[in-house]
């Protein structure tokens, strides 16, 4: 009986730590957390997908801020998620995530990937209000000790969440059928010449 | 009868639509509970700044519970603190005292607040105030104890202010206030204020605050003038200054003073920052001003919400206006030197 019970708490244990580890990012070749994916859209035409890119990375997500676009095929914004501490019916802001979300396109496939993930913890000021404590983000994959493990894993678990819920916005933004015009050439009323 | 009640059905329909359409956030619920110990080198509660003063004990901070909520664009914070750093020590009663016995009124935060746009906010209420670099709440600072320029400045301010944003750099606050720490003015909305908030650089903040007005029974109108900023100059260094001045007019007294905060962190869970300050009491009509310069040194070892500071102060007093004693209690001391051990936990 006693390694009957043994047996099924190590199962349990087991069980427990593999859910736990899936529920993290992966890591690229640097060490560095990633969420990767590529997405095939047979039909849809590369000039197509860099609208529906540029277009969500602009306008579709008030986390998400434009920054760069190298060439033709690639687009770079920064982003930034809020980290809610949760217990029971209390919840407040405790830090937010810095992380980069970038956007390669092709003709019928484009891929994305969000990464260089770091938090920022955040302190109540003065007025009861849950502020950035410190402007310098401590990468995420970074060693916390042993001291903050615990609340390290949950910002990480946190992460892997929020990356995969915001992968699956994304991918239905590409992948809806609603023609995004180009944005029309602005008119300019020539007067000089008549 | 009937198109009477159709109409307000209608009403409430349409109240409750609007009502509806406004995005609201869960209730905030934040606070911290701390407690202390102290030990005075000379065994007298020698240093008499806030709020670690209790020679020899194992004394209470304050339980502070602070409940935030946002509907649309319009946001309240209620701020309530149970113990004597948050009540008698820091917060008056109803009738304008800080009074042991009778302390009733808890609030350290009771504010509305509604931004009109993403740039432009205005706030009533009563308000931890905008002056300095150190706070009531230990969850906040990061010495245990606190500095002279703490203590003599305001620690809430109530009042209507208006906050601008011109851009991610440079924010200004203007606003008119109570006397200085009361929930209610008997001369009057006295005093004008205003902050002007500049980021300079990713990372460096400064303050520029100013507050001036004739407090109810004062001999003069007292203003303040106050600069506090912070430089987080790399990951593990931290650099923050408070200097402030403040005179009461016809020659009625005041301070000025200056404290650098210079703060490491060895690890994410360990710190160490020092408080070196020197603190100026204006004398009023032609007695002389008198001095103290302090230097406190503490730790912060933190565990998930739980931080521990061991720190030891050392102040000197050449004028001997703080009174302290020697070990047998009567002779008087230049100088006094504490240690202290503080848990604080916030959540």
């Amino acid at each position: 009986m006693k390694f009957i019970s043994s047996f099924f708490l190590l199962i349990t244990c087991f069980v427990y730590a593999n859910a736990q580890s899936e529920n993290l990012l992966p890591v690229d070749e640097h060490g560095k957390l990633i969420y990767y994916e590529v997405v095939e859209l047979k039909g849809t035409t590369q000039d197509s997908l860099k609208i529906r890119a540029v277009n969500y990375l602009k306008k579709q997500n008030k986390d998400v801020q434009f920054k760069s676009a190298q060439g033709d095929t690639a687009f770079i914004a920064n982003g930034k998620m809020i980290i809610n501490k949760t217990l029971l019916v209390m919840s407040h802001p405790s830090g937010e995530i810095l992380y980069r979300f970038q956007v390669e396109v092709k003709e019928a496939k484009y891929r994305f990937w969000l990464s260089d993930f770091s938090f920022i913890p955040y302190q109540r000021d003065r007025y009861g209000n849950f502020v950035a404590s410190t402007t310098i983000g401590t990468p995420l994959e970074k060693d916390p000790g042993k001291l903050n493990a615990g609340q390290w894993k949950e910002y990480q678990v946190q992460t892997a969440k929020y990356a995969k819920d915001l992968a699956v916005k994304f991918k239905q933004f590409m992948a809806s059928k609603n023609p995004i015009a180009e944005p029309m050439p602005e008119k300019k009323v020539i007067s000089k010449n008549w | 009868m009937k198109i009477k009640s159709l109409l307000f059905i209608v009403a409430l329909g349409c109240t409750t639509a609007t009502y509806a359409q406004e995005t609201a956030t869960p209730l905030q619920i934040s606070g911290s509970v701390d407690t202390y110990y102290k030990y005075d080198f000379a065994k007298a509660a020698n240093i008499n700044t806030y709020f670690a003063n209790e020679q020899n004990s194992i004394s209470l901070g304050m339980i502070d519970l602070a409940l935030k909520k946002t509907t649309g664009k319009a946001s309240f914070v209620g701020e309530l603190s149970f113990g004597p750093r948050g009540q008698s020590q820091s917060i008056p009663n109803a009738a304008g005292a800080y009074d042991e016995n009778t302390n009733s009124f808890n609030i350290q935060n009771l504010y509305v607040s509604y931004a009109f746009t993403d740039k432009f906010s205005m706030t009533a209420g009563y308000m931890g105030t905008f002056i300095g670099y150190e706070v009531i709440s230990p969850a906040a600072n990061f010495n245990y104890s606190t500095s002279y320029l703490f203590g003599s400045g305001p620690f809430q301010n109530a009042g209507i202010k208006a906050s601008y944003a011109f851009s991610d750099k440079v924010s200004l606050m203007a606003g008119l206030f109570n006397d200085w720490n009361v929930y209610q003015d008997f001369n009057g909305v006295s005093h004008v204020g205003a902050q002007l908030t500049v980021t300079p650089v990713t990372g460096w903040t400064a303050y520029l605050n100013v507050l001036s007005g004739r407090s109810a029974g004062a001999p003069g109108t007292g203003t303040i003038f106050d600069l506090t900023t912070a430089y987080q100059i790399t990951d593990q260094f931290k650099l923050g200054l408070n200097a402030a001045d403040y005179s009461v007019s016809n020659d009625n007294g005041g301070y000025s003073g200056v404290a650098l905060y210079p703060q490491y962190a060895f690890t994410k869970a360990v710190a160490l920052g020092l408080r070196g300050e020197y603190f100026n009491y204006k004398g009023i009509g032609t007695a002389a001003d008198v001095s103290v310069a302090s230097v406190t040194l503490s730790a912060n070892i933190k565990s998930g919400g739980l931080t521990f500071i061991p720190e030891v102060r050392f102040d000197s007093d050449k004028d001997f206006s703080q009174g302290f004693t020697k070990t047998n209690g009567i002779t008087a001391a230049k100088s006094a030197s504490q240690f202290s051990l503080a848990a604080v936990y916030a959540f």
